[in-house]
């Protein structure tokens, strides 16, 4: 086998590594600010996690989409973009992208509502955008005499938070949709509009769980809502844990709400307006809101579609995915690295899950078809929402019973347990009768007959 | 048709005139035909539409039966006979179609093919060959021959205009006795013996007979080629539009055969009354003018100096400086006898209501040496058609050297030249005009006279508009245009309407054939002429046949009319 | 790749989909794993991919995949082996041409030219002009041509240029590519165009039998 080991190289040992450095040097800004006067460590993660990691983050992923959706497909995706002799297989398409949205020609339709429609990239992209400050990157650690943590901000209701702007990001979409004066994007609008009010429940419901769970870890004056109270929560051990390497079942909220993950999932995604929940955009038969919109306030909203994977993935990684913690031998590398260097080792842990999230989302993106806008619907009130709700009793019945969420825990192992049968035992169709079987065709994928 | 605009005259005598022979009445494929006795079958059939396959039949020359190709079935014979030789006989019966006759006449094409080298791809006769027509008609198999095929000369140049490939001559010998029987000049001869028998000259004695291109026509296949069309077009892509030949005063009926706008050769059209089925060499290459050194600029000042101009803008030049000789004797009008007649008398209403001119000086070519058959002495196809038009307009004729003359006096100060053809050297001629102001000339041709102009309005030849010649007999001949008018090249006659309407006289004449119709009631000797009772061609629809060559080369052009 | 389209009733498992979804993100990330940590194999024959890396993307200038043996390419004028062009200036393949694309002017060798096969066939294009913008490439003139001297098989495109004159391919441009020469050829039989001479008449020798036959 022809290994490419540049890129085994780069995504082991370079993406680590550059993820470590970057969390080291974060956080030294930040302690170096705040030295300067308090409340700077707060502006300067604005710049480095907001403006750099995010907007780097998202600016990368439009090349990601491109090209990680040409690797599910077979092919080689962009890779002509370079700046002289250097092309890094496509790397510079993002900033050819940028100027090129930057130079376009801004049209605004002859019909359309000025103010609004300038105003509607502005407002789908600011929520999104602010989304994250709640998200802890990294815990709080002691550095040049300050305690600075990498994560803008901390609120006692960093949930609700989250909640509430992810809903206001509807705004921009529906106002472009109107302002535009045009059918299609009106359409778009309203679309997304019915399908915010859709989700907006499920995803609610679909995080009550874990905030019931996690209130049961949370020490007494904590605020179970805080995201960042939440991760520090999922450091507890459910079985097992302490001694020297420190290995155990943490209390992930995988583990504990793997439903309450499926639900959130699915509702958040469909908030992104992502295929397969792109409804209000659907290309092939609408166009979408946007479809007046050109250069650069296109590029907002596009952008802002990222903005939200970037988000949605530090979300997950937060309340799933025990945020910035390891999940196993955390004491033993905290004892050996020093509490700096661990803090920052942790800081490179959560945006590798971060990233692993977005592949995730752009992999589902480029798995499924679109939904139909009735099955939308369905699913959001049918489905998801007695689902969530069953999760909600469910969980808070069991939490009741077992404080130590040992028992939520089993229920969840169990649920997963079904999902991994249900998926194993969906074997290959039966192949067709040799003489039916089309010569000279390899089939990879088990998917033909 | 004898005489195109003469069409109720009584039929001119046949040359070869016969005594009345007694009619036979005989079968040619169970059909009844009666004919005169004597005629061959061959044209006893074709009487009744059945054609028979032939090569060395000509109806004009001798018949020596040597090609075998016409074998049919005659009741008298016990084998297969050739029809052209045999006489139409009372209650013969004959078959063109049997069985028999197939057999023979795929034989015989065989054979002639035998070693024929089937370079179709390199031969000019292709698209007009009467092996390729009757190999699909008769033989179409593969060749049989085993061994290799004989070897001749492909290249033998026999004259200036003609050049020879032996390996395609089936020896029909239609060549050595055209030569020998209508040009009067044996030149060619058949050398050797059995398969290694060939056409060729007697040493040293090139095929210079100024009839030698007929030989080109007669050949039924790429044998003799004419060395001045040679491999310049390909006979298939061919138009063939009637038309006069310009050469000399006797004005063959020819086919034009052009292509794309660009005439590539003539060919004699049969015409009993002028020149029956043959042309003369001189006129054959006299479709020159037609294609090189053409004048397609209107030109305001003189060569050199010049510049071009809009026809319209010319004209009104022109007339600026025609007016204020008007009626005067001091401007000469030159006119040439190669115009047709619809242009010059276009061009002489000018001179004489335009410009009231009492005088028209004759112009066109020199006077060469003529000969016995069809050659005239005057190169010039429209010289009694210029008189008649003269009379009609009661211009008095002078000759050239009377325009000379008055010039060398000083008596004349302007001219307006209908035609850039002069009698002398033209060079002297461009030099006496070199004083002259003004000088307008409608020219088809460059050269030293058109050079001269203040004004050069170009006009067309007889290959881009309708005309008609009056050939030195008083035969009116009609030619139709072959392509549209080259460049900015217009007919003479709409020159001259362009400039009576500078002069504020309105003809109304939209094509030649509206000019035409002004001939009858002024022209004495065409007074009879209507266009209803003319021949079909004379009346074509106006605008240009379109049809691809081959479509309309196939009646009537096909070398083969007998 | 010729897909059954099945329309059985789903299953309860098919139904509660999730796992059906997880199975088909099975394949994607199947797929992308193996582009993405192993080598490409830019061999052109795009249907066998055999090794673990999928992408059948050609990286088109610098890779190329070969064309099939029937391709038509650009035209070329069949030189023989001194280099003059096989064509005679029949026109059969202007005639034939739909797009009347193909435009020709004969001229003859002189009788004494020294190259054989010039002194044998005198006709021979002086000017052989394809309008590539016109050409459907259907490829009738090389059907046509009796002389197997215009050919498709350059494997070439059509060029790209910014001008239109830069399509209209001269003798000069088309004459191009290996010499072809048949046994059949003319030049092969003969010196030039005047008559060999006949020491013995080959037109008796040749009624014996085959083997003296040529
Ligand atoms: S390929 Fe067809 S269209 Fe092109 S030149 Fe040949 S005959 Fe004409
Ligand atoms: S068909 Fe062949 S030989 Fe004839 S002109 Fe065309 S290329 Fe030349
Ligand atoms: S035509 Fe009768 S034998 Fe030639």
């Amino acid at each position: 086998m022809r290994l490419r080991w540049g890129m085994i190289l780069l995504v082991f040992v370079g993406l680590p590594a550059l993820l470590f450095g970057l969390s080291a040097g974060f956080y030294a800004l930040a302690a170096l600010a705040e030295g300067l006067f308090t409340g700077g460590a707060g502006v300067v993660n604005v710049f480095t996690l907001l403006l750099v990691m995010v907007m780097v983050f998202s600016a990368l992923l439009t090349l990601a989409e491109r090209k990680w959706s040409a690797a599910m497909q077979d092919r080689i995706g962009p890779n002509r973009a370079n700046l002289g002799p250097l092309r890094l297989g496509g790397l510079f398409h993002f900033v050819a992208d940028a100027l090129k949205m930057l130079f376009k020609e801004d049209f605004t339709p002859a019909g359309a509502d000025k103010w609004l429609f300038r105003l509607a990239p502005a407002l789908a992209f600011i929520p999104v955008f602010c989304l994250f400050a709640v998200v802890p990157v990294a815990p709080p650690v002691e550095l040049f005499g300050e305690t600075v943590s990498l994560q803008i901000a901390n609120p006692d209701f960093g949930v609700l938070y989250v909640f509430a702007f992810a809903s206001l990001a509807v705004f921009g979409t529906a106002l472009a949709g109107w302002a535009s004066n045009n059918k299609l994007a009106l359409l778009g609008g309203v679309r997304a509009t019915s399908q915010m009010i859709s989700y907006e429940v499920a995803l609610g419901l679909s995080l009550v769980g874990a905030i019931a769970a996690f209130s049961a870890l949370t020490p007494a004056g904590g605020s179970s809502l805080r995201l960042e109270q939440m991760v520090e929560s999922q450091s507890t051990w459910l079985w097992g844990g302490g001694g020297g390497f420190d290995f155990g079942v943490p209390a992930w909220g995988i583990l504990l709400q793997p439903l309450g993950f499926v639900l959130f999932f699915a509702a958040a995604f469909a908030e992104t307006k992502r295929a397969p929940f792109d409804m209000p955009e659907g290309e092939s038969e609408i166009v979408g809101y946007f479809v007046e919109y050109s250069g650069m306030r296109f590029g907002l909203f596009m952008i802002s579609e990222f903005v939200e994977i970037v988000v949605l993935s530090g979300v997950i990684a937060s309340v799933f995915f025990g945020g910035y913690h390891l999940p196993f031998g955390e004491a033993w590398l905290q004892g050996h690295l020093g509490d700096f260097w661990f803090a920052a080792l942790q800081g490179s842990v959560f945006w590798l899950k971060v990233i692993v999230l977005a592949w995730l989302q752009l992999a589902i993106r480029w798995t499924f078809p679109r939904f139909r806008y009735d099955q939308v619907q369905k699913l959001g009130w049918r489905i998801l929402l007695p689902a969530g709700l069953f999760n909600v009793f469910a969980t808070a019945a069991l939490v009741l019973l077992d404080p130590s969420l040992r028992l939520l825990a089993l229920f969840g192992l169990a649920q997963i347990a079904l999902l991994v049968y249900l998926v194993g035992s969906g074997g290959k169709p039966a192949p067709a009768a040799p003489d039916e079987r089309p010569v000279a065709v390899s089939d990879h994928d088990g998917v033909s007959a | 048709m004898p005489d195109d605009t003469k069409p109720r005259q009584p039929p001119e005598p046949q040359p070869r005139s016969v005594p009345p022979r007694p009619r036979v009445k005989l079968t040619i494929d169970d059909r009844e035909v009666e004919v005169d006795a004597g005629t061959n079958l061959l044209e006893a059939a074709r009487a009744i539409g059945v054609q028979i396959p032939h090569y060395c039949y000509h109806p004009r020359l001798s018949i020596t039966a040597s090609c075998r190709m016409c074998l049919v079935e005659a009741s008298n014979s016990p084998k297969p006979v050739p029809a052209c030789q045999m006489p139409a006989t009372e209650c013969l019966v004959v078959q063109t179609r049997s069985a028999l006759v197939k057999e023979a006449q795929r034989a015989t094409l065989e054979f002639l093919l035998l070693n024929h080298p089937v370079d179709c791809a390199v031969c000019d006769q292709a698209g007009e060959c009467k092996l390729q027509d009757y190999y699909q008609e008769h033989d179409a198999q593969p060749s049989r021959l085993a061994g290799p095929k004989i070897q001749k000369e492909k290249r033998r140049v026999l004259g200036p205009l003609v050049t020879l490939d032996q390996e395609r001559c089936i020896l029909c010998t239609r060549c050595v006795r055209f030569m020998c029987e209508v040009a009067g000049e044996p030149q060619l001869g058949v050398f050797g013996r059995g398969s290694h028998e060939a056409i060729d000259t007697f040493p040293d004695k090139p095929l210079d007979s100024n009839y030698a291109g007929n030989t080109v026509d007669l050949c039924p296949v790429g044998a003799l080629t004419n060395s001045d069309f040679r491999f310049t077009a390909r006979a298939f892509f061919l138009t063939a539009t009637p038309s006069v030949c310009t050469g000399c005063a006797r004005g063959c009926s020819v086919w034009l055969d052009h292509f794309n706008g660009e005439t590539y050769r003539y060919r004699p059209r049969e015409n009993v009354a002028v020149n029956g089925p043959w042309m003369c060499d001189v006129g054959r290459l006299s479709y020159k003018p037609l294609v090189h050194d053409r004048a397609l600029e209107v030109k305001i000042g003189r060569a050199g100096e010049g510049r071009t101009a809009e026809g319209r803008e010319a004209a009104r030049f022109a007339i600026e400086k025609l007016k204020p000789l008007a009626g005067s004797e001091r401007l000469a009008f030159v006119a040439s006898p190669t115009a047709s007649v619809e242009d010059l008398l276009a061009t002489f209403r000018l001179a004489s209501e335009g410009l009231k001119l009492k005088r028209v000086f004759v112009s066109g070519r020199a006077a060469d040496k003529g000969d016995r058959l069809l050659l005239r002495e005057d190169r010039n196809p429209n010289r009694l058609g210029l008189d008649w038009v003269a009379q009609a307009f009661g211009l008095k004729v002078e000759p050239f050297e009377r325009l000379v003359e008055e010039i060398d006096a000083e008596r004349v100060k302007g001219v307006l030249a209908v035609g850039e053809d002069v009698p002398t050297d033209p060079k002297l001629v461009a030099s006496l005009l070199l004083n002259l102001d003004p000088v307008i000339v409608l020219a088809t041709n460059l050269g030293p006279v058109a050079g001269m102009g203040h004004v050069l309005l170009p006009s067309c030849p007889c290959s881009e508009d309708d005309g008609t010649f009056v050939n030195f007999e008083g035969h009116a001949q009609r030619f139709v245009a072959a392509y549209r008018t080259r460049g900015q090249s217009r007919p003479h006659w709409t020159w001259a309407a362009t400039l009576l309407e500078e002069l504020g006289v309105e003809v109304g004449w939209r094509s030649a054939r509206d000019v035409f119709a002004e001939l009858a009631p002024r022209v004495a000797q065409l007074a009879g002429f209507d266009w209803a009772s003319a021949p079909g061609y004379l009346t074509h629809p106006r605008g240009l046949r379109t049809l691809p060559a081959a479509a309309d080369a196939r009646h009537g052009i096909h070398r083969e009319r007998s | 790749m010729p897909y059954k389209v099945s329309n059985e009733k789903l299953t309860l498992r098919e139904q509660a989909y999730l796992p059906e979804m997880i199975r088909g993100l099975g394949v994607t990330a199947r797929h992308f794993l193996r582009n993405l940590f192993t080598r490409r194999d830019p061999a052109p024959e795009i249907l066998d991919r055999e090794g673990p890396c999928q992408i059948t993307t050609v990286q088109y200038p610098e890779e190329k995949v070969e064309y099939p043996p029937g391709y038509r390419g650009l035209h070329r004028l069949v030189p023989r082996e001194d280099g003059s062009p096989r064509c005679v200036a029949c026109y059969m393949c202007a005639t034939v041409c739909p797009a009347q694309c193909i435009y020709i002017e004969a001229g003859e060798y002189p009788a004494d030219d020294p190259s054989a096969p010039n002194r044998v066939i005198e006709r021979y294009p002086t000017k052989f002009v394809i309008d590539e913008l016109r050409c459907i490439v259907c490829g009738f003139c090389v059907e046509a041509c009796p002389k197997d001297a215009i050919r498709m098989d350059t494997g070439l495109h059509a060029v790209s240029s910014e001008e239109r004159r830069a399509f209209m391919l001269e003798r000069e441009a088309l004459l191009r590519g290996p010499a072809v020469e048949h046994p059949s050829d003319p030049w092969r039989k003969r010196e030039d165009s005047s008559a060999p001479e006949h020491g013995e008449k080959e037109a008796h020798r040749r009624i014996s039998p085959r083997k003296n036959g040529g």
